[in-house]
């Protein structure tokens, strides 16, 4: 199941700042969070976490729970945001969220390695993952990682770039007649 | 009703009749006092008033109406939420433009009672509705956005701000040019580098605290002064040193806000001075400004050893950088690069990391967009400066001393020059 997030958002933030007395209802507040982690707008969760009135976070435990995963991004401890993503027994429709989230944050991860690794323990991948020793040796079957002889260190390579957006010729044309306009002026 | 009310209510109405909403506007600023003088009535004056089509003279009771009298202590603001809300939402906006004044004035009372009761949330929507009914165009600055900004940031809610942030501002509304006081103009620079800060987007944070720094001034402002200690952070946040200011500051910004703010310059010279002057940054509330220009003082040294080394162990670079270990060392410079700050190879097996130049060759498609968008904003200011120019050298008072300072070229003694200039 797959929704648009971005659309969800700019609705909940509406919400917020139309509620009569100014405070929204919990259930807003919690998707709103953690839209934000799914973003990865670590700022703008940490400020919606600091104004979500007080009653309503601690008679809500599950808004509590989405900040402790939130408080692990900021301080990028990707071991302990598993920990957290997996503490919680998330309820619909957060739940949807946080899977995604999920999978964004262990996306981002392994791109991360194949970056600035040349070469890294197996161990190492499974903390920053959060899978197991067998989904890891499997992800790094599927992007071509090659395992050492030693059996516990990988070589990773870079991510291939996503295709460079194409631009008809007609637009650069366009541009550019636009740009020696200018100049002849 | 007392008759000087009711000649009062007979103009707004004929007057809004027949559309002379500029007359009505002098009319309006005579009976200030009348207005406040009959405060008990303007509830009833109110109901006789349609807002489409009386927008102005609603405006000047409203105004009147929740403007704290001296010796008067309390006014009643229970309906003021609701009153001013059905205003900003129902005016007529042709109209209110012939009175900037009290339009923001009003906004700002809402703004200062939201302040009061504690909820500054609620105010957002409304001032960014009464913002876009009185600009003329996106990058019109009006003194509301200083409000809507303080409400932003005492509400914790930064992001309805950035829309309007983000517009560079290219032209100023009249109630905060000419001889009225630059506090309005001065906050919402203030204010915003603040937003920008918390959003860690320093790069636009640093140019609005330049801008609050660099405003022409004769005397300090407070404000100018907590601007400029915020513009020393983020410089060190940024640079890593504080950069000089440009040319077209002000003089007392380097004679007198450069000695009030000694301690921050401090933390340039020794990483100590964030202990020695604790009390200082707290009671300036930067506290947590310092101590980030902190950790980002590990980041630029590892900056700095990418441009010595190619190879480094990561013992050696925690030995360098004065980190615990390598393995804080590892996490520092991952986070290097997921940020973009570095480019760099870790080599778990052996321990090493290797620096690596930027992967840019400058090529790609994605540097031609750049290019291409850089390009329109240059083109653009461009024509924002042709068209300035133009409006100067048509503007009656240029023409005429352009002209007059010519004629007085030839026998100008230095009396009559001095005359010109005073002009």
């Amino acid at each position: 199941m797959i929704t648009n997030f971005d659309k969800l958002c700019g609705d909940l933030e509406k919400q917020e700042l139309e509620a009569p007395t100014g405070i929204a209802s919990p259930s807003t507040y919690a998707q709103l969070l953690a839209i934000y982690l799914y973003q990865n707008d670590l700022c703008n969760a940490k400020f919606l976490w600091k104004r979500i009135p007080h009653n309503i976070t601690s008679s809500n435990p599950e808004i509590g729970a989405i900040w402790l995963v939130g408080q692990k991004l900021w301080k990028k401890d990707l071991p302990g945001t598993y920990q957290a993503l997996a503490a919680y027994n998330w309820t619909e429709p957060i739940a949807n969220i946080i899977r995604a989230l999920e999978e964004k944050i262990r996306e981002r991860t392994l791109n991360l390695i194949g970056r600035s690794y040349s070469s890294i323990s197996i161990d190492t991948i499974v903390s920053m993952t959060g899978l197991s020793k067998d989904a890891v040796l499997h992800v790094c079957r599927d992007r071509k990682w090659t395992l050492n002889e030693d059996g516990v260190t990988v070589t990773p390579t870079p991510p291939t770039q996503p295709a460079p957006l194409h631009t008809s010729s007609e637009d650069q044309l366009f541009k550019l007649t636009e740009f020696v306009s200018f100049l002849e002026n | 009703m007392a008759s000087p009310l009711e000649q009062f209510v007979n103009n707004v109405r004929t007057m809004s009749a027949s559309g002379s909403f500029r007359e009505l506007c002098d009319v309006i600023a005579k009976s200030d006092e009348v207005l406040q003088r009959n405060s008990a009535h303007l509830s009833t004056v109110l109901e006789t008033l349609d807002i489409q089509q009386h927008s102005l003279g609603v405006l000047a009771v409203l105004v009147a109406k929740f403007t704290v009298q001296q010796g008067a202590t309390d006014v009643d603001k229970s309906t003021m939420y609701q009153q001013i809300h059905d205003f900003i939402t129902n005016c007529n906006g042709e109209q209110v433009r012939f009175s900037p004044e009290l339009y923001t004035e009003l906004c700002h009372q809402l703004t200062n009672y939201l302040i009061e009761i504690k909820q500054p949330i609620r105010g957002i929507e409304i001032l960014k509705k009464a913002i876009r009914k009185i600009q003329l165009f996106d990058s019109h600055l009006t003194s509301i956005h200083a409000d809507l900004c303080q409400l932003c940031l005492l509400s914790k809610c930064m992001k309805p701000a950035l829309e309007f942030l983000d517009t560079d501002i290219t032209g100023i509304g009249s109630e905060l040019g000419g001889n009225n006081d630059s506090k309005h103009f001065l906050l919402y620079y203030y204010y915003g580098g603040m937003i920008y800060t918390a959003m860690k987007n320093y790069e636009r944070a640093l140019y609005f605290f330049e801008v609050v720094v660099t405003v022409p001034a004769l005397v300090v402002s407070h404000i100018m002064l907590e601007a400029y200690k915020k513009y020393i952070l983020v410089t060190f946040i940024l640079h890593g040193k504080v950069l000089p200011m440009p040319k077209y500051t002000s003089q007392v910004v380097c004679r007198f806000l450069k000695p009030l703010s000694a301690a921050y310059y401090e933390l340039a010279t020794s990483p100590h001075a964030a202990v020695k002057h604790r009390e200082i940054f707290v009671r300036d509330k930067n506290m947590g400004l310092v101590n980030q220009v902190l950790s980002s003082m590990y980041k630029k040294n590892i900056q700095r050893l990418t441009k010595t080394f190619l190879t480094l162990s990561l013992s050696d670079v925690a030995a360098r950088v004065q980190l615990s270990g390598p393995a804080q060392a590892e996490s520092y410079i991952l986070n290097m690069i997921e940020e973009g700050e570095i480019y760099a190879m870790i080599n778990q097996k052996d321990g090493m990391v290797v620096f690596l130049d930027s992967p840019e060759k400058y090529a790609s498609p994605e540097t031609l967009c750049v290019l291409e968008q850089q390009m329109a904003i240059c083109t653009k200011l461009h024509q924002y400066i042709q068209e300035m120019d133009e409006q100067i050298q048509v503007n009656p008072q240029y023409v005429k001393k352009s002209v007059g300072s010519h004629d007085e070229d030839m026998p100008a003694t230095s009396q009559n020059s001095k005359t010109t200039y005073s002009m």
